[in-house]
């Protein structure tokens, strides 16, 4: 018996009467927090960060040594910098002129390449491990009588639910893409230049709901049919692997008929030239243009993808490409968007189905 | 008449009702619940006063199905429920505030520990962070927890999940407790210990607790009324001293010797008799007082040595069985009777 047992106590505070879905928010990440896999995973996807880190970087060092017309950083060209300083270069094309207008294209480029190569495949990995066992756990347990018989109601809980797969999604998208900006920022010449790229933020925090809402919902939709997580977790997996793979054969079927991406051809034609070939000064012969799948993810070279809106990663990319405004033709984001949208709906529905159905048993 | 709100999902509407002023803590009138075409509550309608009510009945009853109904879980076919005042399907949260629920199932959350369950619960129905911490330990506490409390549930006993379960449900203080099959799984000690603790809230501190059960026995030990549910139908309601009433004109005979001999003498005499269950003693059907001598010179004629001859009361397993029995005939000429 403990010394300050008191006995029962009447309570007679005043009850809260909202917020149910915070506390379910907060205590399910806390949860899901105390797996180890889930951790090394976040921490593994901040490491992309880093790497695009030096972009910024770079950028900034050409701008700041007065060598961006020629390309070069400390006495070398920008893209021979890896990966990252080809694509920085590569996201110059032939702004040269007007380093802010440069800096907003590089900016918005690194950004989109960030979010839509490394992130939204660790972030695949990363609602994998989580979203499956946050409601099946629940049916496999009976939890849901810990919810529905207290002052709980159906938009608590899905709300209680999203918000825990949200902010771990916003932990490896949305926080390291504001930290990158951030770094831009300090790293450029002044701090005014926060404000000339005020808009960034926002199209970040856009970008990262683009991502975080539909795929969000699909999980737990998923989550909410099987009292199974392991069933849930490979229906969750095997749409993503099935829709690139049914995204790749029919994009390659088109270019097997001939049929490239619409506008690629004049993109190639025209789009790529080294904006640093300068043959007085290097007298070095014109490089094709290498668009390697990190330039690919920045949008750069990209004709309109006709069939983007069935795979959840390149929708989700178009989708990025327009909110960072590098991507205006309605034809390559439209039909991404409403893919996206049905799914965020659909999903929606079935959660609101799903959900409380236990109940009626 | 109480009326179902019609068309509406159960937990919905979460609009503020009108505060609750009923005294009584529930009221069912006329309740029906069909899944498809399965008639699971067929009108149900009693009222549950405040203090220790059992609500008793075989598997399959819709016992589980009235406690949903009451927390706005199901939508009724008609019929309506009202929870101090409040309409479950139109009130939902306001009611679940007034309703402290232990279900039958082990409905917790894996991962958490005892304390941390009861915390979640407390902050799930409304408690601030820090009364809610210090309630939760209060409880626990109170339920004789002890260190278990930091274990996951997971890997706790029965009993003691049973605790965190009973903490998690009385932790924000309401003013009904629901609990269905709370002594399963336990132990002697822990089951009176349990059985103490309802009874301190229903006495001590003025809860209305509804106990779901199958243990005549617990029943028996602390309520003060009883429903008895069956095939949907309620079958028995009212209070337990008038449900195991005197039995009419019975009386029951105690002794050593040839019990049975004196039946048969009784027997001779016109007043029937029969063994009690326990084989100690003769069951006697006095018509008037003139039976009682008529039973003394029996079992002195029999060779009986008497102790002790006193009214027939009904164990609260006889009034069970007779209802069951009772409803099977009923249902059986229900199905004779009923038109082809």
């Amino acid at each position: 018996m403990p010394l300050h047992d008191v006995g029962y106590r009447a309570w007679d505070g005043a009850a809260r009467s909202g917020g149910a879905a915070a506390v379910i928010a907060a205590t399910g990440i806390g949860l899901a927090w105390k797996s180890r896999w889930l951790r090394r995973v976040v921490l593994f996807a901040w490491s992309p960060a880093v790497i695009f880190a030096f972009g910024f970087f770079a950028f900034e060092q050409a701008v700041d040594e007065g060598t961006l017309a020629t390309g070069r950083v400390a006495g070398r060209r920008i893209d021979g910098f890896g990966v990252i300083g080809g694509l920085v270069a590569q996201s110059l094309g032939g702004s040269l002129a007007d380093p802010e207008e440069a800096r907003r294209i590089v900016w918005s480029r690194l950004l989109l390449a960030f979010m839509r190569a490394p992130q939204a495949v660790l972030l695949a990995v990363v609602v994998g491990l989580v979203a499956p066992r946050l409601i099946a756990g629940d049916l496999r347990a009976r939890a849901w009588l810990v919810y529905f018989t207290r002052p709980v109601s159906r938009c608590d809980y899905i709300l209680g639910k999203a918000g825990v797969l949200a902010a771990i999604v916003a932990l490896i998208t949305l926080l390291p893409a504001l930290v990158l900006w951030m770094v831009g920022v300090l790293v450029s010449p002044s701090l005014s230049i926060a404000m000339a790229t005020w808009d960034l933020p926002l199209r970040i925090i856009g970008a990262a709901a683009a991502v975080t809402i539909p795929t969000t919902l699909l999980a737990l939709a998923y989550s909410s049919l099987t009292a199974e997580s392991r069933i849930a977790a490979f229906a969750w997996f095997a749409t993503w692997v099935a829709c690139w793979i049914t995204h790749g054969a029919l994009t390659g079927a088109d270019l097997a008929a001939g049929r490239p991406a619409v506008g690629a051809a004049e993109i190639a034609a025209t789009a790529f030239e080294d904006p640093f070939d300068d043959p007085a000064t290097l007298a070095q012969p014109p490089r094709p243009p290498r668009l390697g799948w990190l330039a690919k993810a920045a949008g750069l070279g990209q004709g309109i993808d006709r069939w983007a809106w069935l795979s959840l990663f390149h929708a989700q990319g178009a989708v990025q490409a327009w909110i960072f405004g590098l991507e205006t033709r309605p034809a390559a984001f439209g039909p991404s968007l409403a893919s996206l949208s049905i799914v965020a709906i659909v999903s929606l529905v079935i959660l609101f189905l799903r959900v409380d159905a236990p109940a009626r048993i | 008449m109480i009326e179902q709100a019609a068309g509406r999902l159960p937990n919905e509407d979460l609009a503020v009702p009108e505060p609750a002023v009923d005294p009584l803590p529930v009221r069912l009138a006329g309740v029906t619940k069909r899944y498809g075409r399965r008639v699971v509550l067929d009108g149900v309608s009693f009222e549950v006063p405040r203090g220790i009510t059992g609500l008793v009945g075989p598997n399959g009853a819709g016992k589980s199905t009235l406690v949903r109904a009451m927390l706005g879980l199901v939508r009724l076919a008609s019929g309506g429920v009202r929870v101090f005042g409040l309409d479950p399907a139109v009130a939902a949260r306001p009611v679940r505030r007034l309703v402290g629920v232990v279900p039958e199932d082990d409905a917790t959350v894996p991962g958490l520990s005892g304390v941390e369950m009861v915390h979640y619960a407390a902050r799930l129905a409304g408690l601030p962070t820090s009364e809610a911490l210090r309630r939760s330990h209060e409880v626990l506490d109170w339920c004789d927890a002890g260190q278990e409390r930091y274990r996951g549930i997971e890997t706790l006993s029965v009993g003691v999940r049973q605790k965190v379960a009973f903490a998690a449900a009385i932790v924000h203080d309401p003013d009904l407790v629901i609990l269905d099959e709370p002594t399963n799984g336990l132990d002697p000690l822990e089951r009176r210990a349990m059985l103490g603790r309802l009874v301190s809230l229903a006495r001590d501190h003025g809860k209305a607790i509804l106990v779901s059960t199958h243990v005549l026995r617990d029943v028996q030990s602390i309520c003060d009324s009883l429903v008895l549910l069956v095939r949907g139908r309620v079958r028995l309601a009212g209070s337990l001293a008038t449900l195991t009433r005197l039995a009419d004109r019975e009386l029951v005979l105690r002794g050593e010797g040839p019990l049975a001999a004196a039946a048969k003498a009784l027997a001779s005499r016109g007043i029937p008799a029969r063994m009690t269950d326990s084989g100690d003693g003769l069951v006697v059907q006095a018509v008037d007082d003139t039976s009682l001598v008529a039973v003394w010179e029996a079992a002195r004629a029999a060779g009986v040595t008497a102790w002790s001859l006193e009214p027939r009361r009904l164990a609260l397993e006889d009034v069970f069985l007779a209802a069951l029995a009772a409803a099977d005939e009923a249902d059986a000429r229900g199905i004779q009777h009923a038109p082809a």
